[in-house]
């Protein structure tokens, strides 16, 4: 009697366990067929069309070689992605910058691109990484090694809408005393100046008060802080950009702004409830849908400060879209190159045609491919002398998370003086590099002679 | 104050919280079936599907009923509910059928055979109440690794391997093992109260143990059953922080997984009618479940937590 | 076979899937998660022995701290406004009112909702855009007093509830909303075993309901009540989807509570030890709510 219990039990739990069971497989590979490359793409702003229609372009040119190249998208791919990097089975090639990087580099856990950005990418003989526009490579290199390549020109500018300014007779202010006057008129206008991302401020207000470091400063400003020196952000000139930031934000920013995510503001600004807003170059693709008829996207480039000692030609700005390959994935090589695929010159000009993406390559997106707002990004980035950005933020994620991102939206609420936003921020710092399990990388200092500054 | 007073004092008042509950569900109902568009222009207006577009005589324009159905056509296809749909059907399903035999047949012997190794066991599978999930979150993950690298060890000869991450079956076991302390608590409760001598009685006319436990005890124990069948399945249907870190692709999301996915897609896209699509569909179920079964529900809070 | 073995097999059989399932899923990994948390591992590499250096560090961290205030203020605040709720409720539907049912059926239909469902709404109630109706509606009242001449939240409109330096305090109200039809639902049915003697022996003293109810109502359903408050404070204790997802994955000093300090520490800093120390901690304060409860019904049962 029992054994027909025992056997019904047991067929019984088989049979439950058998019909949701997706956990036994095939071993892949294991019949010889395809070897399947995965790619995991972050879904934003530029969805991930664009970058499937390259994986069959990939796959077509390496058929008869039984590569195959699996890509997959998501809005959360770094949620996705963590648990997999820990439990050493990650994708081959993934791209998001969410992830931890520089903890991943530490822990050695991705491969450098150097042999990768020795060999010529599609479209070009020359060695790939000779091809990348000055700057472009330099936010994840620790010494010779670069650990991601960016998959998309970063530049931060101020965007505003040319047929509300034309209306209004408003032009594009040069001076930030310019610009605080031009705030107080759309003020008087009754519409908000400046819609803000307050909901990320840590990315969003960061590159702002980022650019203003270096109008008031000069890049030796930007290089005490990528130096890790102690004092950096007490700097006179550091705390003056900060208070400008500040007075801008409290003047002229949009109530509520702190609760409202990038997509809430953004939607502010192309329904001209905000006349301005900072932000990247992907504004114009993520908010294309919801754009109104007749809205002119424009933007210029961050004021000069008066008194101060920056460049204004220098561009605030770095690469983005960052693709980086796991020590712990299958197929390296296969990987790298399809890196390559993705960022070379010969795709660069459908990039900028299909998704709106400025290429990190050097010259590689024609100007009348792009619409208008993208070719008014363009002419900024060719009309600058320089490129300049701020590591620590991606160095220093736990300072990011709880020094950075907390101090820098009690500085926009004005909750924070700019004496102690420094006085924060440097002490975030000088922890962080008192502890020796946080990697300290050198960095390439620039050299204010070079760009025609002061020091 | 006069009993009339009382008595409209208790209807405002319970009328005003009626309204704080039902409002905006009302209008996530209302919105799911409105058109980005609409929704930008007036967020609290009435549906096009009834009054009608105002932008109807404009060459184009979609239909009220197209708009209406859009966002669930988006939702069910392009976003991929279907699959997160069938998904949390599959593992809440099999989990509560799993956890109703493995829960019953341990708390029948718990609850009718008392003694020393017996009570034991009892505390032993009580005292997992108090373990939050967050504490064998951790721990589980690296299990998970080395019990799939050891059952593919094994499973090799056959050309076969185990990934208990990002699978169902994983989902299953977890959700299964974590429902037990207090599906055990309760059906354990609810044998105890049924009468002992009709086992006697039964064995006595030849009935084995497995027919006592399946033909007599088991259809007296129902509304205990039904009772837990309806928490496990409130709680597994809506559970977040284990799929989370347990489920990782597209196809294998559950629901709340899938749903908090798209919130930022539609972030991405500005595409609100998509979320409200996604928050109804998610709703849909358990609403239907609960009206459906409320009754026993209420009655179910009453005896779980007068026992827990 | 004889009669012992077959029974000790039936046993066997009957006990062994869910000793099993519930051992290897649940007691193991709790287990565990106690070693974890006196090992520095980053989940790579080896574990080293650590002490209770994971334990010191959560003791003089920040984040930690906060996050564990935040629970704290979730639990007592959010908790007590809740139970004072749904006590209320309880009281007024207990009288045996029209549409009783009504009432109670929509009250409890929150608690059925997922919880992230539940966040993804009151992000929508709570937006400072034309969508948040809790900003409309402060609008139409501020409009409505400052009619009849009384200033209030003068430029205060729309307020940024979800911002995250007000993000904990913002949860309380959702927290409230959801979960007091539960909690008025436990209490209802415990007052439906209150014999209505009682009240008419006080309502012959001359009680009024709020006297009933402190005399009558509240000794006889104080069981409940207890168990009411340890669950509120373990759900408190718990507390994640609502912060992973209003912050987008991204909770800050201001917003952590403890399951989302874990979250980070554990996938996106890859400090093993120190996640599963704040898992021991978060155990332990759910532990200590439960044995109180225990001790309190059991004081109760030799009061009776």
């Amino acid at each position: 009697m029992a054994v027909g219990v025992i056997t019904r039990g047991i067929a019984g739990i088989a049979f439950v366990l058998a019909a949701g069971c997706d956990a036994i497989r095939p071993v892949p590979g294991a019949d010889n067929t395809d070897i399947v490359v995965e790619v995991a793409i972050f879904k934003g702003g530029y969805g991930i069309e664009w970058h499937t229609e390259i994986a069959d372009q990939f796959n077509r040119d390496h058929a008869d070689e039984g590569v195959r190249i699996e890509l997959w998208g998501d809005p959360r791919t770094a949620d996705i992605i963590k648990p997999r990097l820990l439990r050493r089975d990650p994708p081959d090639l993934i791209l998001d910058e969410r992830l931890p990087l520089w903890l991943l580099i530490g822990a050695n856990k991705l491969l450098p691109f150097n042999d990768a950005l020795a060999r010529p990418a599609p479209g070009s003989d020359q060695p790939w990484g000779d091809l990348f526009a000055p700057g472009m490579l330099d936010m994840f290199r620790s010494g010779e090694e670069v650990y991601a390549i960016p998959a998309a020109y970063g530049a931060w500018t101020c965007w505003y809408d040319a047929k509300m300014f034309r209306e209004h007779g408003w032009t594009p202010p040069e001076t930030w005393a310019e610009f605080d006057e031009l705030c107080s008129e759309i003020r008087a206008a009754g519409i908000d100046p400046i819609a803000l991302q307050g909901k990320y401020a840590s990315f969003y207000a960061w590159h702002t008060y980022v650019a203003l470091v270096q109008r008031v400063g000069g890049v030796q400003a930007i290089n005490r802080i990528n130096g890790l020196e102690p004092g950096a952000f007490s700097h006179p000139d550091a705390v003056r950009a900060a208070k400008l930031y500040q007075d801008l934000i409290v003047n002229h920013g949009q109530r509520g702004a702190m609760a409202m995510t990038h997509t809430e503001s953004q939607l502010q600004y192309v329904n001209n409830k905000a006349a301005m807003i900072f932000c990247g170059m992907w504004l114009e693709n993520e908010m294309k849908d919801s754009m109104p008829p007749g809205f002119e996207m424009k933007c210029f480039s961050i004021p000069r400060v008066e008194g101060g000692k920056g460049n204004p030609a220098m561009l605030p700005g770095q690469g983005m879209e960052y693709l980086f390959v796991p020590v712990d994935g299958r197929h390296h090589e296969i990987a790298f190159e399809f890196a390559s695929y993705l960022v070379s010159p010969k795709y660069a000009p459908d990039m900028g045609k299909s998704i709106g993406v400025i290429s990190p390559l050097k010259d590689a997106t024609p100007r009348d491919t792009i619409t208008p707002a993208l070719a008014s990004v363009l002419d900024v980035i060719n009309a600058s002398e320089g490129i300049f950005s701020i590591r620590v933020r991606d160095l220093l994620p736990e300072w990011r998370a709880q020094v950075m991102h907390v101090a820098i939206a009690d500085l926009c609420r004005g909750e924070l003086s700019p004496e102690e936003f420094g006085r924060l921020l440097d002490e975030g710092v000088a922890a962080a590099v008192a502890n020796p399990d946080v990697s300290k990388p050198p960095f390439v200092a620039l050299d204010p002679a070079q760009y025609g500054e002061q020091s | 104050m006069g009993p009339r007073t009382q008595k409209t004092f208790t209807y405002a008042v319970l009328g005003l919280w009626f309204c704080a509950v039902t409002l905006p569900l009302l209008w996530v109902f209302v919105n799911s079936i409105r058109s980005s568009q609409e929704v930008f222009e007036n967020p609290f207006g009435m549906p096009w599907l009834i009054t009608g577009s105002p932008h109807a005589e404009l060459e184009g324009q979609p239909t009220p009923w197209q708009s209406a159905t859009a966002n669930f056509r988006s939702a069910w296809v392009e976003s991929h509910f279907a699959q997160f749909f069938v998904n949390s059907v599959l593992v809440t399903g099999i989990s509560l059928i799993g956890v109703l035999i493995c829960g019953a047949m341990a708390a029948y012997i718990l609850a009718r055979f008392p003694g020393r190794t017996h009570n034991a066991l009892y505390y032993y599978f009580i005292a997992g109440m108090m373990i939050p999930a967050q504490l064998v979150l951790v721990p589980l993950f690296f299990q998970f690794s080395t019990m799939s690298e050891l059952g593919s060890a094994m499973l090799a000869p056959l050309g076969l391997e185990l990934q208990l991450h990002d699978s169902l079956s994983g989902l299953i076991l977890i959700y299964v093992a974590f429902s037990l302390p207090f599906t055990i608590l309760v059906l354990t409760g609810f044998f105890r109260t049924l009468p002992g001598a009709l086992r006697e009685a039964a064995i006595i006319d030849g009935c084995t143990e497995w027919g006592v436990f399946r033909y007599i005890m088991l259809p007296l124990a129902r509304p205990g059953l039904v009772t837990v069948a309806i928490f496990n399945f409130l709680g597994l249907w809506n559970e977040y922080i284990f799929a989370l870190v347990f489920v990782n692709s597209e196809a294998k999301k559950t629901l709340p997984l899938g749903l908090a996915g798209v919130s930022i897609q539609a972030q991405y896209k500005t595409d609100f009618g998509l979320m409200f699509a996604g928050l109804v569909i998610v709703m849909i179920p358990t609403l239907i479940v609960y009206l459906v079964l409320q009754r026993q529900l209420t009655k179910g809070i009453t005896m779980g937590a007068l026992k827990g | 076979m004889s009669r012992v073995a077959r029974q000790r097999l039936f046993f066997a059989t009957f006990l062994a899937p869910a000793f099993l399932l519930y051992t290897v899923f649940v007691a193991v990994p709790g287990v565990r998660a106690l070693i974890y948390s006196v090992q520095k591992w980053d989940g790579l590499g080896d574990p080293e022995w650590y002490g209770f250096n994971n334990f010191r560090a959560l003791y003089s961290d920040d984040l930690f701290s906060s996050a564990l205030k935040h629970n704290v203020i979730l639990g007592i605040c959010g908790g007590s406004i809740t139970l004072v709720l749904a006590l209320f409720f309880a009281s007024l539907l207990h009288r045996k009112i029209r549409g009783a049912a009504v009432f109670r059926v929509a009250f409890f239909f929150p608690n059925i909702i997922a919880a992230v469902a539940v966040a993804l709404l009151w992000m929508l109630l709570y937006s400072t855009t034309e969508f948040g109706m809790v900003n409309a509606l402060l609008g139409v009242l501020q409009r409505g007093l400052a009619g009849v001449g009384i200033e209030w939240m003068q430029d205060a409109l729309p307020f940024a509830f979800t911002d995250s330096k007000y993000l904990i305090y913002s949860l309380i109200p959702m927290m409230v909303w959801t979960a007091t039809g539960f909690y008025m639902v436990l209490f209802v049915a415990a007052m439906e075993s209150i014999p209505e003697d009682y009240y008419e022996a006080a309502k012959l003293d001359g009680a009024t309901p709020a006297l009933q109810f402190w005399h009558v109502t509240l000794p006889f359903i104080r069981e409940v009540l207890v168990v009411g408050i340890v669950f509120l404070l373990i759900s408190s204790v718990k507390f994640f989807d609502a912060v992973w997802v209003m912050e987008s994955q991204f909770p800050t000093k201001d917003s952590h509570v403890m399951a989302t300090v874990l979250y980070q520490k554990v996938f996106s800093e890859y400090n093993i030890g120190y996640g599963a120390a704040v898992a021991v901690m978060l155990f332990a304060l759910v532990f200590a709510a439960t044995l109180l409860t225990l001790r309190m019904s059991r004081r109760e049962a030799v009061e009776y």
